[in-house]
């Protein structure tokens, strides 16, 4: 089967000042997929991050997307676009708006102007009435039936992060970025948020069976390792320790993906027996957090040779800059 | 203990107790006072005042009008239009500060010292630059209020989370939405409560300017009737100018409770 890839970050690179933050990070994720993005506290996650909303481009290298009119060459992005939904751990949800109103928000920025809202109001109102029909449809779907008439400071942090997703969700974009979205929940409400995830994979599963697109394809930068093993099916590792000086780089150039494997496929009614993934757990540790650098990291960035086989001719190629032996300088 | 909180009623009594204190003290103080000089006028009874009012309301037999009528029409326009020539320009003027780092090094160093200049002493100044018609009122209160205006506004703009501004970008809107739709809602009840704050100041800037130049209007009365220390007519006077800024203050709390009821408990 056709491998569809949802997005790529090729060589980027920055820096702010003298100060090297990435360094040659290349990723390529494919349609549909939960790539949860691990690394120690200042490794340059929320900057890669915003390099793929766009908000603060790489100073080398480029992010490209692959939407469906553009899935050969892929469009590079220049700045933030509504095709890259994000969900950050504090300010998800626009304080001044209800959370129907937070999840509509975005079809009415999309579909109407200014103008439009201003002086052809009886035809906005209609279309309002719409939107957040739609809404309301979105927050039902992750159970929020209850809370569509909630300010975001009435919700519990659980609710707004689940709001904050549909939020995104409802625009269909081509990935979406959750920036550390449970890091401030309580366990059980953490839980129960990555449980609305695996759900989420799971309508992928679906619609891949029925031979369609699958929905969503999703970024989560965490700090947690057991949820980046649970909620996604491949860990990626941003890592500033790694031996750069062995790959021919005179100075550190930064951050680079130091661990790049599949992560088990959980259910969301299956137990979460974390005895399962210990050994994975220890060795994102080991290779990702530890300050002395692994002695090969690409031992370690495996995913696309393990996995790479049903990628399309086209992808191969490029996909051999996830090794790290072939750098963008 | 400090800060210890009390009943509701407990709190209202106190309140209305301290009102009773004042007006009791005032009556003992009037009383004591035309003990010693029954034609006394500079702390009139509250016999004195109403009849003060009586003169303020009813159309004078020399100049054909109603006092207090004429005072509050001049007053009320004056301070209304300078209000809102004030709180238009700065809310144009914080925005863009807040929003483009151009606008704000250009503007920031000469606001932040305009602010330091009290509007009274500048008096001059105005009369010079726009005559001593109504025009000065509203320059004057303009002025007056805008720096401070502006800046709370700027500085709210500068509060504004950046992440919010990325997830409107993601979510398709403009610049000019980022701005419009997204920033000014969470900037308009700070807005108001900085608007509530300048409307003691503008008070104080129109009652003096009307003191100086000024030939109608609540400033121009107070002053009249304090040099014919009629204080009966002046009392009154004082007491409609803070039931005015009191009620025009609850005007403006109400109007951000509808207008923004997110507000309080997101600030809670």
């Amino acid at each position: 089967m056709k491998v569809e890839i949802a997005l790529e970050c090729r060589g980027i690179h920055h820096w702010f000042g003298d100060k090297r933050v990435l360094g040659d990070v290349n990723l390529k994720i494919k349609r549909g997929q939960f790539l949860a993005m691990v690394g120690p506290s200042g490794c340059g996650k929320s900057t890669l991050l915003r390099a793929i909303v766009g908000t603060h481009l790489p100073c080398q290298g480029q992010v490209f997307l692959f939407p469906k009119d553009h899935e050969a060459e892929g469009l590079a992005v220049a700045g933030p676009g509504r095709d890259r939904g994000i969900v950050y751990q504090h300010y998800s949800l626009f304080p001044f708006l209800t959370a129907k109103e937070n999840v509509a928000v975005g079809l009415m920025l999309d579909q109407t102007g200014i103008a439009f809202r201003t002086f052809r109001f009886w035809k906005w109102r209609k279309l309002r009435r719409d939107h957040l029909k739609q809404a309301e449809d979105f927050l039902a779907e992750v159970k929020l039936n209850d809370a569509m008439n909630l300010y975001p400071h009435e919700m519990s942090g659980g609710m707004r992060q689940r709001v904050a997703l549909a939020q995104a969700m409802i625009m269909k974009p081509e990935i979406i970025l959750l920036d550390e979205p449970f890091g401030a929940l309580d366990e059980a409400t953490r839980e129960e948020s990555q449980q609305m995830l695996l759900s989420l994979y799971e309508e992928n599963q679906q619609a891949i069976r029925r031979g369609e697109r699958p929905p969503y394809t999703l970024i989560i930068v965490t700090h947690e390792l057991n949820e980046a093993i649970y909620v996604g099916d491949r860990v990626a590792g941003l890592s500033q320790y790694w031996d750069w000086r062995k790959e021919g780089f005179e100075k550190c150039p930064g951050a680079t993906i130091t661990y790049d494997k599949a992560a088990p496929v959980f259910q969301t009614k299956s137990a979460k027996d974390f005895t399962t993934f210990t050994e994975q757990r220890e060795e994102i540790r080991r290779v990702v957090f530890e300050p002395s650098p692994p002695p090969d990291r690409r031992e370690h960035v495996v995913y696309w040779l393990t996995n790479g086989a049903a990628m399309p001719s086209d992808h191969a190629a490029a996909a051999s800059v996830v090794n790290p032996g072939e750098k963008s300088r | 203990m400090i800060r210890r909180p009390i009943p509701k009623s407990l709190a209202l009594a106190l309140g209305l107790a301290s009102v009773v204190f004042l007006l009791g003290a005032y009556t003992l103080l009037a009383r004591w006072q035309h003990q010693k000089n029954p034609d006394d006028t500079t702390i009139p009874s509250w016999s004195q005042i109403r009849q003060g009012l009586v003169t303020a309301i009813e159309v004078n037999a020399r100049t054909d009008e109603r006092w207090l009528l004429e005072d509050a029409k001049a007053s009320g326009a004056r301070l209304f239009a300078g209000l809102i020539v004030g709180v238009a320009g700065a809310l144009a003027l914080g925005m863009l500060m807040g929003c483009f780092t151009p606008v704000e090094a250009w503007c920031n160093p000469p606001l932040s010292l305009l602010a330091k200049i009290p509007p009274t002493a500048a008096l001059a100044v105005f009369f010079v630059l726009v005559g001593t018609e109504g025009e000065m009122y509203v320059t004057m209160i303009a002025f007056g209020i805008l720096p401070t205006l502006a800046m709370t506004i700027f500085l709210a703009v500068k509060e504004f989370p950046e992440e919010l501004q990325f997830k409107a970008y993601t979510l398709g809107a403009s610049h000019a939405e980022v701005i419009w739709t997204i920033i000014f809602p969470h900037v308009l009840p700070k807005l108001i409560d900085a608007v509530r704050l300048v409307i003691g100041p503008a008070m104080v800037f129109l009652i003096a300017a009307e003191m100086l130049v000024g030939s109608v209007g609540f400033g121009y009365t107070i002053r009249l009737q304090s040099k014919l220390l009629n204080m009966g007519v002046v009392y009154p006077y004082l007491a409609l100018l803070a039931a005015f800024g009191f009620a025009m203050d609850y005007a403006l709390y109400q109007l951000q409770r509808k207008l923004c009821p997110w507000y309080e408990g997101h600030r809670s």
